[in-house]
């Protein structure tokens, strides 16, 4: 590289102006495929927007009563079961009828008031409510039986309460807790703005892996890059453009569905600096594309690419922190946890949009996702240039 | 139709699957790993939300509080901060996702009788956590608060404190959870996750695999041969059902087995539903391959209509109950919905074919629909 000046610049021009052909080609080729362009408009647009519709509250779930008293205290505890999260759904005669409502599936929670219920709580004898809940799907039964108990507790407390002859304004003269919720960064508790963004950063992932794995298995299924390979290209300038064609589609992707979906539709708040998330989308996209490459190494056709790239795909996307708490994960998943470039992307993603987190803060993220980047695309490109070099 | 024909193109396939080693062994190695991985990690419980702690009483009784927390399996204590304003950054950089803040002078209200404010600062970033730990917060306020008001009450009223007890918390909840008594995740996630397995495996097999025949135009061999549009669907799909098939025999031992998942329902009656899905699924694969050209677009439109509506609105992660009606609309499209039901009535309530014919009927209908749909659209002259 000690030549002359004008000759070094000379092939450095060249250098990019083919690496800069090459990407033309990759746009060109994918634009062809109207089919596949239509799918990824659907994945970054109506699939986020459907995701917005989704929601993991306890929504309207049926309740139904077997009330062995039916006193004025049985019905107040009963119509407390209200929207949004319970519906009442009726009275059983017996226990019986109820267990078949919660095996068909017909109700969630069987409530049951004993008899006497109102005769002992005058009295001051303590009665036990029996709540069954439908445990098999474990976040449903989990937020059912939850929110009864602090139905039922609340309403036991305000018992004992008006029996002891305090009203609304002497409540300041009991020693008690009054616990109160302040909820950041999403104070109503809006799925619409946690789902969309999970989705989001799914697709992108899906993407980063599988466009460029494809991209690049294509050539070698079809033969077509034994031409690339006579051809005075480098190894690195068939690879890059393939990588670099996929995240300019992405980027694009991403800037639709963050300004039209995201903004227009759910009101994400984007606080943070959106130029640094589109940086960490590039840096991200990268890394996983050194994934996908890869994959692509590994495989000689394309069926074999898609179902590597799903073996890798869905661990990540699931255990990668926006499902699984990582607090709960067992031990050694959770260092697992920390190899999958989408654990940093998750955090920075809803850092920067949800929480307004800056450098600062990321830092540690950032440099996290930069490591392992360099790392997975340094080892796809190696193997590539193995490969083919 | 003559069986001759779709049993020599069965074997051909079959030849064709074989010959792919990584294709062949891959067909059995993602869906075990995916079950043993999702088995492992893919837990829902909401557990050691890691937590900081402003203390501006630092009094016995503040401390008496605080340990309920600490001693917790759901909170997992990480320190004292001195003043409101070093919360943020540590719930910007996710290092804790909640926070207690105990005004000044608490001990010395609550013991002379006047309620108290106690802040909880959430992190509302993930919904779903964000209330259940609000509901661990409830629970143990309210613990705290029966306590307190009981030995008000004894006293106020100078009673005894079993009597002021009673008093004080005067109704009982006994909770039952039924199906899952421990509410063990991995029970439900194990059986929930062979719908998922089965619902993205097969229709990736079955639409690369016929695709690639397009895209290698191979295809044109059976177009100019003698083969039925029936024989070659049947013919060329059989093999991608069976080993569909076989792999459910495997997740479902490893479900039993290695989860230890409960099966009580009757296993002739699960085998043969599981069977009607696996044709649904393989069916989808074969419907996707049919509209496509190339087998990147093949890859794409699976992932559509696999694994998206299988994360969102099958029911492993997002209850189904719990949707509006436009995603409880889309939940209804997909097969994978019905068979959820069938799966979890199969394991974990141990109900049969008398409570779920609906589901299964539902599946009957979607693949006999969608081997329709594959039929009309496959043509032996194809436009252009």
């Amino acid at each position: 590289m000690n030549g002359d000046p004008a000759e070094s610049r000379a092939r450095l021009y060249l250098w990019w102006s083919r690496l800069a052909a090459m990407t033309a080609k990759e746009l060109i080729q994918f634009g062809r495929d109207t089919l596949l362009l239509i799918a990824i408009a659907y994945l970054f647009i109506f699939d986020i927007y459907m995701a917005g519709s989704v929601s993991m509250q306890l929504n309207h779930a049926v309740v139904v009563v077997h009330d062995a008293d039916h006193s004025a205290a049985s019905r107040e505890l009963v119509y407390r079961f209200r929207p949004p999260y319970f519906k009442l759904g009726g009275e059983v005669l017996d226990n019986r009828e109820g267990q078949r409502l919660l095996d068909q599936g017909q109700a969630l929670v069987v409530l049951d008031i004993p008899p006497d219920f109102e005769h002992d709580i005058r009295k001051g004898k303590p009665v036990d409510v029996q709540v069954q809940v439908d445990a098999s799907n474990t976040v449903l039964g989990f937020l059912a039986a939850s929110y009864s108990a602090q139905i039922i507790g609340q309403y036991g407390f305000d018992q004992a309460l008006s029996r002891l002859g305090v009203t609304e304004r002497s409540i300041q003269n009991v020693p008690m807790i009054q616990s109160q919720h302040r909820v950041w960064y999403n104070p109503n508790q809006r799925d619409a703005w946690f789902m969309p963004i999970a989705e989001l950063l799914t697709v992108i992932t899906i993407m980063a892996i599988m466009l460029p794995a494809a991209a690049a298995v294509r050539e070698k299924e079809r033969g077509t890059i034994e031409q690339l390979l006579v051809s005075p290209l480098t190894p690195i300038q068939i690879l890059l453009p393939k990588v670099i064609a996929m995240t300019l589609v992405i980027l694009l992707g991403t800037a639709v569905s963050l300004f039209f979906v995201l903004y227009g539709m759910f009101d994400v708040p984007m606080k943070g600096s959106l130029v640094l998330f589109f940086a960490v989308t590039t840096l991200y996209t990268f890394t996983t594309a050194g994934l996908g490459l890869y994959i692509a190494t590994l495989s000689r056709n394309l069926a074999q690419a898609a179902l590597l790239a799903i073996l890798v795909l869905m661990p990540m996307i699931f255990l990668s922190g926006a499902w699984t708490p990582p607090e709960a994960m067992p031990a050694g998943m959770r260092t697992a946890m920390f190899l999958s470039p989408l654990y940093y992307f998750i955090e920075m993603g809803y850092g920067i949009l949800l929480k307004g987190a800056g450098l600062d803060v990321l830092w540690d993220s950032l440099q996290g996702l930069a490591l392992l980047g360099m790392v997975i695309f340094g080892f796809g490109v190696w193997r590539f240039k193995r490969q083919f070099g | 139709m003559k069986i001759r024909r779709i049993v020599a193109l069965a074997y051909k396939e079959w030849r064709e699957i074989l010959r792919d080693r990584l294709f062949f062994a891959l067909a059995f190695v993602v869906p075990a790993s995916l079950m043993l991985i999702f088995g492992y990690g893919l837990t829902l419980d909401v557990e050691h939300i890691p937590f900081a702690v402003v203390d501006h009483d630092k009094s016995a009784m503040s401390r008496d509080y605080l340990h309920r927390y600490i001693d917790s399996r759901y909170f997992d204590y990480k320190g004292d901060v001195a003043s409101e304003r070093e919360i943020e950054p540590l719930l910007a950089d996710s290092r804790i996702r909640l926070a207690i803040v105990i005004p000044p002078r608490f001990q010395e209200n609550l013991m002379s009788g006047r309620a108290v404010e106690v802040q909880t600062l959430i992190d509302g970033t993930f919904p779903f956590r964000t209330s259940s730990s609000k509901g661990y917060v409830v629970a143990i306020n309210a613990a705290f608060n029966g306590e307190l008001l009981g030995s008000y009450i004894s006293r106020r009223l100078g009673v005894s404190a079993e009597t002021a007890k009673a008093m004080a918390q005067p109704v009982g909840v006994q909770l039952r959870y039924l199906y899952n008594q421990e509410v063990k995740s991995v029970w439900s996630i194990a059986a929930v996750l062979m719908m998922f397995v089965l619902m993205i495996t097969p229709p990736f097999l079955t639409a690369l695999g016929v695709v690639r025949e397009k895209e290698n135009v191979s295809i044109y061999n059976i177009y100019a041969s003698t083969v039925t549009r029936g024989e070659f669907l049947i013919g060329k799909l059989a093999p991608y059902v069976a080993i569909s098939v076989i792999n459910f025999l495997i997740l479902w031992l490893m479900a039993t087995q290695l989860f230890g998942a409960p099966f009580k329902g009757d296993p002739l009656f699960f085998l043969l539903a599981s069977v009607i899905y696996v044709t649904c699924t393989t069916g989808i694969g074969l419907l996707v391959s049919l509209f496509v050209r190339t087998q990147v677009a093949a890859m794409m439109l699976t992932v559509i209509v696999t694994i998206v509506p299988s994360v969102l609105y099958s029911g492993l992660l997002v209850p189904i109950a719990s949707m509006d009606a436009a995603g409880q609309f889309e939940a209804h499209l997909f097969p994978a919905m019905y068979y959820t039901d069938i799966v979890l009535g199969s394991f974990l309530k141990g109900v049969g074919l008398e409570q779920l014919w609906g589901k299964v009927l539902a599946l009957l209908i979607y693949a006999v629909g969608l081997w329709t749909a594959s039929f009309l659209m496959f043509h032996k002259r194809p436009k252009s």
